[in-house]
Formats: structure tokens, sequence, C-alpha cells
């Protein structure tokens, strides 16, 4: 094992956060930590995901004294069941964002709160979907796309357009096993109508249904909410910037975005900037205004604008508790409700912005795209007038912060590789450079990292300890989420010196490539982009997704919207490693269907690998990823 | 077979016949028989810089196996692949400095085998000034043997030095092609592991020029990947012991460039597969990041830095301008811009083809520049770079300066339709290349007439003696600036000159007028101003400023020098220094030696050892680095006792230094023929005690001076 000198250590961010909870305990907050030890243990039915509660006869709970609920349904149907419904809970979580960054889409305007930041992209786009683009006003044409956009959610007939980005081989295997996504609204329907009382009880329909769910969220309105705000706010590209709750500035008025929508953190960026608010925060008595972020609307505008990360899930509490946080402003999923009481024992404004998430003890300021402009310009406003209100006895910023680079989208990952193509030789725009290094053995594969934190392990320490572990085997790191901030915190997206401790083989790339070994490739919902890069490297290679070097690991899950994910992952062929359980314990037909040989490895060539030992996740990653090799010849 | 199990074959099957070799060898002359490559100070060089230990005897050769066993691990990872990639070169060395047992000379022309330390240091400068751009590895030969010959000779025109190695080699010798040092074309050997010797230099490189503390592999793998552009083209078929050599290379930060095909993988920017062998040239320039200083200039042979070192032998000569018999000279004349006429090349007097093959002539050629920024200080500047300028025309070799100059222009050069007029053009575009920020006129006029350059001549010299004049008046007292020189930070990052008029850089290339004209040309460049208004000892040439320049430029690396001083904070180099002196404490006199001289001094130490001493930016009281020029400065170790301290020097450099050494002598000790009274090899070679004798009979200066305070 190598030291990592330079890197922050999961003790060290502990200690930081116990000086914080020193904070919490002198005002008598509540926090996440506290509830943690209240909740627990946790109901072991629900753990095993036994009990079921979808209609009033029960609950019902199975045991082996009573196997059937009253209904008469087994253990593997109740199991399969809430397994189904966990899933498009987060289907629908993901692809309402969509949603909403195509209803921004069809606002946009020249010179407008929104406009196209990307015309290529958008053009780019409109000829997959085989829209006429020639000649038409870019706005037109936004406004087209985002109608034919919105009726991926709702089209009666078909299947999603982004599913053809897929190798043939895998839609294939989707149409094989009749989970080829179609409207993503019906898919979530469907589930919901699957699971009503007296209907569906086989395991293996519900886990069929799981991932054309999964997948209308991956290939549907999650790639939609990825590929249209990168039109609108611009593709990212790489870019310096910092992580960690040292950023945070004790001087600066102190705006934290947290949740998931880039729209309106990006409005708040735009006006954290303006002249005019930084000259009325100086007017203040700040020196500046410093805008950072937590969840993925920080993963949002730190991939395009460079905005320094604060933290990720949990440590949504902390940036509250270091007393010097003039406005938490919230967008939509992952924001603990613990936000509004917590905010009342300091001077902090609590801001809900959108209807889907509304909470007490906030101050709610309904966001739209028409009026974003002003509702942002309130909201920084709002923030430099509450400087004043500071206790300074209460401000403690632990000065913890790591550097980081920052912005891999697929197409700035192909201009990388670009980079060292030589022409002479080689085409450009491809992934082959990549696949060249994997081939030879330089690099032994991938893996796509993802997730939340979750309280059941320690936070951080599985991201931070499988990635050194993977990175000292020369396997590449690409990451989105909260495994994306907790690489940054641990400084393992520096671009000087993270490599410095990877196999031989990585670090060598790193240098050619000048690149960090863990990729930012961004927010949740950018896990399509980890698609779109999985299938256009299957293409370049003329190999199926399913035999390339990569895995998906999400070691510290905790949302639906991370079941979602995981299934159009495996769905689309790639072997997904968890942390955590998904609450399918409790069903033998179940776990074998989703993490056995001979169940929906057989529909996608792939499968759940589930360990909640960590550093055993971790081995048999890279025991699959050799192993894919070993099949290959390499 | 995956790419690394190649690696690991090759490497296990060199240390299968390594330790053979050395067992016969043992058999033969027993464990203490001596083990060294010759003319060098770094034992079996890429061994010693990458575990920090020498090697010199065939036990502790045996011994060493087990240290290069030890890299030989197995993981299918990279780094085991570079270590045994490594481990294989280890064994090709080891393999090599074997032939050289017991005096023997395993290589004749055209192989060269080791390159010695000398051979490294000569490359410094251009290295860094990228002159030479890159080094172009070529292993084996093409299936046409002419496309060997035509790669090397397109690297060749680059001003790239080539090593050739196996059956390249012949190609290039059934072709004719001149080899050697001086046209930058080395066949190293026939067998493939004699590669390592051009390894060999890149490793010394790192040692002489980075100051890379030998068995700091980690600091060597980065200085030779950042900093020694070199790169492989490895001509099929690649067996697993050259796959394993290019594992090594790769761990070097040298890529790759093959056509091979089977069993062969593709890595970005390291192994990199072309089959269109006639692309090599442009595909590894782009894999190795070489960017050539493009001069494209209008003449019918070619023009490259690879030609500064070819000689043109009387048999082969069309014509030649000698200066020593008939009136010749090179002259740059400033002049209104009204009076020149851009690009006007006019040739008085005839051509070459109406003179007589053989014929020694009077010809002469003055470049006459304006421009808005120009001095006529720049003058003589730009007039030295004549030499290298018409130098790098083949076939075309100069000597000389001012009115002694000495051109031969070669029959094959007039074949191809060489003209006089050519020189015309190449002085004519490189002085608009190289002088672009002070010249924006340049036109070139050529004399092909006894008559007139007789005239000519004589107002010439009043020119040069004016300059004289300047030059002289010109002292470190006089000059109301000194200047910094970090050309050699590409090479030697720590390392920093101050140049002053009357001590030049080490390298000999950077005067004080150079120094002016190149901040001129390039106000963020290498050569900044270091005021001198702050002097604290002048004897020593303490100056605050000077220190000041010396942190800043060096980052921090040093502290402080002197200007004057061997002892107290001597001027550090970069390694690519001319000469060095070192402390000679039976007389307490210095001995000077220069890279030129292969052999031992009163010292004990040859070049080598004493210039290892010192070098990478690095600060050895008693010994230092500089230029030949130097010797005969009033400042040389002034604040010691000056260049009376010397007690000998070799012969040739006595005889290059004698005239302007014995004019500073008189005027600073009244000491007649000083030269005469400094030793040489012919006096002694090794025993101080040769040395006192002879001092004492000559009744040497330094006799009289002070001990050091050392």
């Amino acid at each position: 094992m190598k030291d990592w000198a330079f890197t922050t250590t999961v003790e060290e961010m502990e200690a930081a956060t116990n000086s914080l909870l020193e904070t919490a305990q002198k005002v008598g907050a509540d926090t996440w930590q506290q509830r943690v030890k209240n909740q627990t243990p946790h109901c072991g039915f629900g753990e095993a995901g036994t009990c079921c509660r979808i209609c009033s006869m029960g609950p019902c709970r199975i045991t082996p004294k009573s196997p059937r609920g009253i209904c008469g349904c087994d253990v593997h149907g109740i199991v399969a069941r809430n397994y189904l419904r966990f899933t498009v809970g987060g289907t629908a979580a993901h692809s309402d964002h969509g949603r909403e960054i195509m209803h921004t889409l069809h606002q946009t305007k020249e010179g407008g709160n929104y406009t196209v930041k990307d015309p290529e992209k958008l053009i780019r786009i409109a000829k997959e979907w085989g829209v006429e683009t020639e000649g038409k006003d870019i706005y037109d044409l936004a406004h087209e796309m985002a109608e034919i956009g919105l009726l991926e959610y709702g089209f009666p007939f078909g299947t999603q357009k982004f599913a053809k980005r897929a190798p043939q081989h895998t839609q294939e295997l989707w149409d094989k096993a009749g989970i080829t996504p179609r409207a993503i609204d019906r898919e979530i329907a469907t589930a919901m109508h699957m699971t009503h009382m007296g209907c569906s009880s086989l395991s293996e329909a519900l886990i069929r249904q799981s991932l054309r769910a999964g997948l209308s969220d991956g290939w549907g309105g999650s790639m939609m909410g990825t590929e249209f705000s990168d039109v609108m706010f611009g593709t990212p590209k790489p870019i310096d910037t910092e992580a960690n709750i040292g950023v945070m500035e004790k001087e600066n008025v102190n705006i934290v975005v947290h949740g998931h929508d880039p729209s309106l953190s990006e409005m708040i960026v735009y006006y954290a900037n303006d002249p005019e608010m930084i000259a009325y925060a100086k007017s203040m008595g700040a020196k500046g205004i410093t805008v950072s972020g937590v969840c993925c609307t920080s993963n949002e505008v730190t991939m395009r604008h460079g905005i320094p990360m604060a933290g990720n899930f949990l440590n949504q509490e902390n940036v509250v508790l270091t007393g010097a946080c003039e406005a938490i402003v919230v967008d939509v999923q992952c924001i603990f409700p613990a936000l509004g009481p917590l905010s009342k024992c300091f001077h902090t404004k609590f801001i809900t912005t959108s209807p889907i998430a509304r909470m007490p003890d906030s101050e709610f300021i309904q966001f739209s795209a028409e009026t974003a402009g002003d509702n942002a310009k309130a909201i920084v406003k709002m923030a430099i007038e509450n400087f004043v209100n500071r206790n300074q006895d209460l401000v403690n910023i632990p000065s913890q912060k790591q550097k980081a680079r920052v912005g891999y989208s697929v197409e700035a990952i192909k201009k990388v590789l670009d980079g060292v193509a030589n022409s002479q030789v080689d085409e450009f725009g491809t992934t082959k450079p990549l696949i060249e290094c994997v081939h030879s053995g330089v690099l032994r594969g991938a893996v796509a990292m993802v997730g939340c934190n979750n309280p059941k392990v320690r936070p951080d320490s599985a991201h931070i300890g499988l990635m050194k572990k993977l990175l000292e085997n020369d396997i590449i790191l690409i990451v989105t989420g909260c495994s994306a901030q907790a690489a940054a915190k641990a400084g393992l997206m520096d671009p000087e010196k993270a490599k410095e401790y990877c196999g031989a083989g990585l670090k060598r790339v790193c240098e050619l490539a000048g690149i960090p070994p863990v990729l930012h490739m961004g927010s949740c919902v950018d896990i399509s982009r980890m698609m779109v890069l999985a299938s256009d490297i299957a293409k370049d290679w003329g190999i199926n997704i399913s035999q390339v070097p990569v895995v998906g690991c999400a070691p510290e899950w905790m949302s639906e919207k991370a079941v979602s994910i995981g299934n159009y992952v495996v769905a689309t062929g790639i072997e997904t490693f968890l942390g955590v359980d998904p609450y399918s314990k409790g069903s033998s037909e179940v776990t074998e269907l989703l993490q056995g040989e001979h169940g929906i490895n057989e529909w996608v060539e792939a499968k759940f690998v589930v360990d909640t030992d960590i550093e055993s996740l971790g081995d048999k990653m890279i025991a699959c990823i050799e192993a894919k090799r070993a099949a290959l010849g390499i | 077979m995956t790419l690394f199990d190649r690696v690991f074959g090759g490497n296990d099957y060199n240390y299968n016949r390594t330790v053979a070799a050395i067992d016969a060898a043992i058999a033969t002359y027993g464990e203490s028989e001596s083990v060294a490559f010759p003319d060098t100070a770094y034992s079996l060089p890429c061994y010693y810089g990458i575990t920090g230990n020498k090697i010199s005897t065939l036990g502790e050769m045996k011994a060493a196996m087990d240290v290069i066993k030890g890299m030989m691990t197995r993981n299918p990872r990279l780094q085991d692949a570079f270590d045994s990639g490594v481990a294989s070169a280890l064994c090709a060395e080891f393999l090599e400095a074997l032939k050289y047992l017991h005096g023997a000379q395993p290589y004749a022309e055209p192989e060269m085998g080791f390159l010695t330390d000398a051979f490294v240091r000569n490359l410094g400068v251009p290295l860094v000034t990228g002159d030479i751009p890159g080094v172009a590895v070529i292993i084996g030969g093409a299936e046409d043997p002419a496309e060997t010959v035509e790669l090397a000779k397109s690297y060749q025109a680059q001003g790239m030095l080539v090593t050739v190695t196996g059956e390249g080699i012949r190609h290039l010798a059934d072709a004719g092609m001149k080899t050697g040092e001086g046209v930058r074309v080395c066949p190293l050997g026939y067998e493939m592991q004699s590669v390592i010797h051009v390894v060999s230099v890149a490793v010394r490189a790192a040692l002489i020029f980075g100051n890379v503390t030998p068995g700091d592999y980690k600091t060597l793998y980065k200085y030779t990947m950042d900093r020694v552009r070199a790169f492989v083209n490895a001509y099929k078929p690649l067996s697993d012991e050259i796959v394993s050599y290019g594992a090594g290379a790769i761990c070097l930060g040298f890529p790759v460039i093959s056509n091979e095909t089977e069993n062969m993988f593709r890595v970005p920017k390291s192994l990199i597969q072309q089959l269109d062998t006639t692309k090599w040239n442009a595909t590894s320039l782009e894999a190795r990041d070489i960017k050539l200083k493009i001069t494209k200039i209008d003449i019918p042979v070619s023009y490259a830095t690879a030609f500064e070192g070819e000689i043109i032998r009387r048999g082969d000569m069309q014509v030649e301008v000698d200066g020593s018999r008939v009136d010749c000279f090179e002259l740059v004349a400033t002049k209104d811009a009204s009076e020149v006429e851009d690009h006007k090349i006019t040739v008085i007097g005839p051509e070459i083809d109406e003179i007589p093959v053989g014929s020694k002539i009077s010809l002469s050629y003055t470049v006459e520049v304006a421009g808005k920024a120009m001095q006529t200080d720049f003058e003589s500047v730009m007039e030295r770079k004549f030499h290298a300028y018409l130098n790098c025309i083949e076939g075309v070799m100069h000597t000389g300066q001012r009115d002694m100059i000495r051109i031969r222009i070669s029959k094959a050069d007039f074949e191809a339709g060489f003209k006089f007029r050519h020189l015309g053009e190449v002085l004519y575009a490189k002085i608009k290349s190289e002088f672009e920020a002070v010249v924006d006129k340049c036109q070139v006029t050529i004399v092909v007439d006894a008559e007139q350059n007789k005239a000519l001549r004589a107002a010439a010299n009043e020119v040069f003696s004016k300059r004289d004049d300047r030059l002289k008046s010109m002292t470190d007292e006089s000059v109301p600036v000194y200047y910094t020189c970090i050309m050699c930070q590409a090479f030697s990052p720590s390392h920093v000159c101050i140049v002053t008029p009357e001590r030049l850089g080490l390298c000999g290339a950077v005067s004080w007028l150079d120094a002016k004209a190149t901040k001129e040309l390039d106000p963020e460049g290498p050569c900044q101003i270091v005021p001198k208004e702050r002097c604290v000892d002048e004897a020593l040439g303490r100056y605050d400023d000077v220190d000041e320049a010396i942190q800043k430029y060096s980052h921090g690396a040093l502290e402080r020098v002197t200007l004057y001083s061997l002892f107290e904070d001597p001027m550090t180099s970069c390694g690519c220094f001319e000469c060095i002196c070192g402390v000679e404490p039976c007389s307490m006199g210095v001995v000077i030696t220069s890279r030129e001289h292969a052999g031992m001094t009163p010292l004990g130490m040859s070049f080598s050892d004493m210039a290892s001493m010192t070098g990478g930016g690095v600060q050895t009281p008693g010994f230092m680095g500089h230029g030949k020029q130097f010797i005969f400065s009033k400042k040389f170790i002034a604040a010691e006792g000056g260049p009376g301290r010397i007690v000998w020097m070799p012969k040739d450099l006595k005889d290059q230094v004698r005239e302007r050494l014995d004019a500073t002598a008189l005027e600073l000790y009244g000491v007649e023929n000083f030269t005469d009274m400094i030793a040489d090899e012919t006096v002694c070679t090794e025993d101080p005690e040769e040395l006192l004798a002879y001092l004492s009979e000559v009744g040497h200066p330094v006799l009289g001076m002070e001990p050091f305070d050392m």
C-alpha cells in the first residue's frame, strides 16, 4: 500500500467534521450523526425487503413461520415489487430532472435568461434524431428539439431515441430480453401498475421491468438532462478548481448551492460574478462573494465554471455548521429536511426554490425559467444582506481543501485522447488511444465509480479507499456524483500530485495526457455520459460492452436514483459492484436474478456484485477486470 | 502472448546469457579482473545511474546480477514491464562491458561502441540550444537498404543526433555514408545490445547536466523523459530481446516507432505502429513533441547543424578560400536603411564554375545590415556566428575568423550546382532569422578578386582594430551591467551563468556582447540584466545584485556566487564547460584541463573525473568550469591571485591561449613567456613531484604567492 502522503484522509475529514459538531452542540442543533444513532438498529424486514405495505390488508412481513402475505404473495414477489418501486422512484426523479431541462430548453431565446451555448451539440443531436437543421434558426431548432424530447416521456408507440446510440449487439440484447425502453412515463406507470395489489408477483417479470425502467432513465431522461444541459450551459471541458469545506471563505458572502438541477445555480453563479453584486457585497463589509456547492448541483457548476465543491451528500449540514453560510440555496433531490431547523440555529437562509422539494422552515422562492434572472438576483441579494447577521463567535471554516481538475465530458475525453494521438497514424475524435492503453496492458481497465454517501459506510472511506487501490493497479477511474466529490476532497483529482501514487501505467498515461487519474464526469444524471463512453469504446474496439474491461461501482449508494442507475448500468452490459445491499437479500430468487450467473446476466451479459466488505469488493472488481482481459487474450 | 510477456521473455533471455557470459569471463580472468568502459568517470553509467553503485571488477558484476534479478518481477503491470526492460538494458550494458575486458578494443570503424564522457559533454550546448533537436535511435535496417540511409539522412538534415544499431550500419556503410561524431550519425554496433551505448549517453546527460544523484532512478527517469528528446525507430522483425529494450526506452520516456505488426501492441505516444516507414521521421517528431527550428534556405545541398563538424579533405575539395595565403575576410557592417537592398546577393568576379578545380582563391564577403534596433556592438556577435552558419552547409568547411578564414567547398557540392552566391544566401537567411529583432534589411557582397580584396581587407582590418580597442576598453569595471545566461536551464535546471566582459559564459559560447544582443533579440529570454550597484567585495567580485539574480534564476537552488573566486561561492557549471580548473595542493596552484584532452592531470584525475565533481549547477569550492577565453582574463580567479596560479595545462590548450595569456601575465606580473612556465603532459602527467620540480626550474610565479586560504 502506498502512503498517498498529500491526500486528505478520511480521518482528517472526520476531525474537521467533529470540530463542526462541537458548534452544533453549542447551538443545540440536530445532526445526521445523532439521528443515525436514534434510528439504529434499522428495521430488519425493511432491510431485507420483506415488508409489504402496498395494500391496507397488511402490512405483511415475511418470516419462516408466515412465508406468504395475506394475498398469498411470497417473499420473492414482495422483494421484487419493492425493488421495482424503489427503482422507479429513482427513474422518476432523474427523468423529471431531464424533463425540467427540456422545458428550460423550450424557454431559450437570444439574449434571454437561457441561451444555447453549444449550438454545435444541438445540431449534432438534431441530426442524430433526424431533425432537419439546414437554414433553421438555432432557437427554432432548440424549441423543436425540446418538444420532441418532451415527447420521449409520453409518446404512445416506439422506444427511446437515445437507445439507438448503444452498440447494435446491446440493442439486440435489449430487444431479446424485452427491455428496450418505451416512453419514460409509461415505464414508470407500468412499474407502478405491475406492483399494484393483485398484479405481478413473478420476480423475474418485476426485475425485467426494473431494468427497462432503469434504461428509460439512463438512455432517456438522464441522457436528455445531460445532453441538453450541455446545449444550454456549455459542454464541460477541463477546468481547475478546489474541493472540500475550506473553499468557503471567511471574509466573503458564502452562498452554497445544493441539489441537482443546474438551471437555478447557473443563474446564481452568473449574478454572484456581477460587478454590481460584488460591489454591493463590499458595501456590506464582505470582501466578495463565494459560491460553492454540495451534491450534484455543485458537480454541474464545477464542471462548467470551476465553482469549488464544498462537499458531498453527508457534508450538507457541515456547510451550515461553519456559521459562515449566508444562504444555502436548493433545488431538487438529496436535500435533508434537517436543513430547515438547522439553519434556524444560525443566521443562514435556507432557500427552497422548486415545487418538487418543499420543506418546512425554509424560505420558498419559486424559481421558473421565465423569471430565473430576477429570482437568482433576489437570492444573491438576500445572501449579501444576511452577511451582517453572522455570529462571528460561531464561525469555523476548517481549512481543508485540495486542488482538482474537473470537466471530463465524453467530448472532453476525446479531445484529451486526440492530444496523445499521432496525426501520422491515428484518426482523431475516437476513443482508440484509450483502447490501446487498455489493450496493451498499460491500463488494466476502468471503473466507473458513482453514487452517494450512506451512514452505513464510513463516509467517503469506501470511495477513497477503493479508488486508491484501483489507481495503484493501473485502473483509471471515471466518476460522477458524490463519489466524484469524495475523490476531489481527498486530492485524487489533483492534476499534478495524484498521479505520483498510481501504478506506473496510469501514471504515464496521466503524464502524457495531462489528466488526473480520476476523471470527473459530472453529476449523477451524467452517468448517461458513461453509457455513451462505454458504447463508443465498444464500437471503436469492435467488441461488446460486456467484454470491455470496465466495471461500475457504487460503494456508498443510498438513493432510489442509485438503484435506477444500477439497473441501467447493468442492463448496458457493465458489471456493477455495490457496497450497500439493495433491500433484496430477503429473497433467494431476486438475489439470484440480480447477482447470479443465470439471472439478468443471461439477458444483458452483466450482473450485480454486492459485498459490504469494501476491501473484498475492490478485489472482486480487479478480478473481474482481469477476467475480462483474460477472455480477450490480452 | 501479451506485450508484457514479450518484455519478460526478452529480459529472461538477456539475464540468462549475461550470467553465462560473466561466469565464462570469471573462469578466464578471475573475479578480481577489472571492468570498465573507456574514458568515463561514471563506471558502467546505466547501472551506476540507476543503482548508485559503481562496478569495477568481474566479481562485483556477478554480485550485481542479484540486484538485476530483484528488478525482474512478473506481475502483469507496467511497472514490472518497465523494471524488466531496465533490467534487460542493464544486462546489455554488462555484456558490452565484458567486451572491453583486459584492454580489448572490441569496436572498429564504422562501429563506435561505447561513447565517451567527452562525447556526452560535447552534446550539451547544442542540445540546449535546440541545434540538436533530438536523438534518433535507429534499430535494425529497412528491407530496402536505401530506405535506412534515407531515414538516417532525414534526421541528419534536421540536425538530430542519429545512432544506428544492427543491420542499418551495413546499409549506411555500403552506401558510403559518412558516419561518426563529426556528422552526428553514430553506428553503435551490429549486435542489438550495443543500443545500450546511446542509453548510456542519456543517463550520463542526467548525471552531468541534471545533477541527478546516482541511484535516484525516479529523478533520473523524469530527467530523461522531460529533457532528453530521444526516440527509437525499430525496423521489423522485433525479437523479444528488442521488445524488452523498448520497454526500458519507454520507461526513460523515449517512444518506440516500429513497422512490426506481428504480436505487437500500440500505446499512444509510446509504442507506435507506423507501417509506412517513409513517415517515420514525421511520426517520431510528433510522438516526441520535437519542434524543429526551420530555416529554409534556397541552396542545392543540405543544410543542417549535423554537418557542422564535417571535414572536407584536400582530395574532395573543389576550391579553397585560404586566408593564410591570399587576401580573404568576413565582415558585418552596419549601414543606413537607404544603403541596403534587402536580400541582394552580389558576386563580384568569377563564379565557382569559372575557376579551375583545386584552386586556392582570394574571396571576401561583407554582410551589410540595417535596422532600427541595430547596434555596432552586435556586428562582431553576428560575425562570430558565420563559422557555424557556413559549416552547416553540407560539403562546406569553414574555419577561422576575420581575415584568417579558410573555406573549402567540396567537389560534390560543385557537382550539385553550389555557387559562391549560395554562401550569400545562407548568410542572408540565417542573419535574417536569428537576428530578426535587430536586422530589418540585409545584403551580401561576395568579392572574388585578389586586387579588390587587397584594398577591402585593409579597410576591414581598420574596423577590426577599432573593435578590438573597444573590446579592450570593455572591462568588468567599465560596463554598467552584467547579464545572466540561463540558456542551459532546459538541461541543467538550477545553473545560472553571470556573464561579464571579462568572464564569458563557461560554455565559451556567450560573451558579454552576445548576452547583450540576446537580451535585445529576446527581451524575456535567457539573458537578463544584472545591475552591479551594490558591490560587497570588489576583490571577490561579490555583489548583492548578483546574489539576488542567482537566487531568482536558480529558483532558490543557489544563495550566492562570487565572480572571481575559486573558493568562496565559486560560480556553478551546467556541465557543458570547455575547461575545468582544480586546485593542485602541492604547488598551491591550479590545474586546467579541457574537454578535448582525454589524458590525466597531475591531480590524478582526467577531465571527466574533474568534471564529475561539479556541473549540474553545484558549487564545489576548488573546482570550477569555465570557457577557454577566461584563462587569459585578468579576472581569472583574481581573488586567489589570478592566472599566475596556473601550473599545468594540456599542450594544445596552452597553444590556443598562449599569446593572450602571455600578454596578461606580463601586465599582471611582469613575467615574459608565462605560458612556457606552465607544465603540460610532456613534462608530467600524474606526479606532483615532477610538477613541483619543473615549476622550481622555470621560476614559476606561483612559488612566490601566498598559500591558498582554503
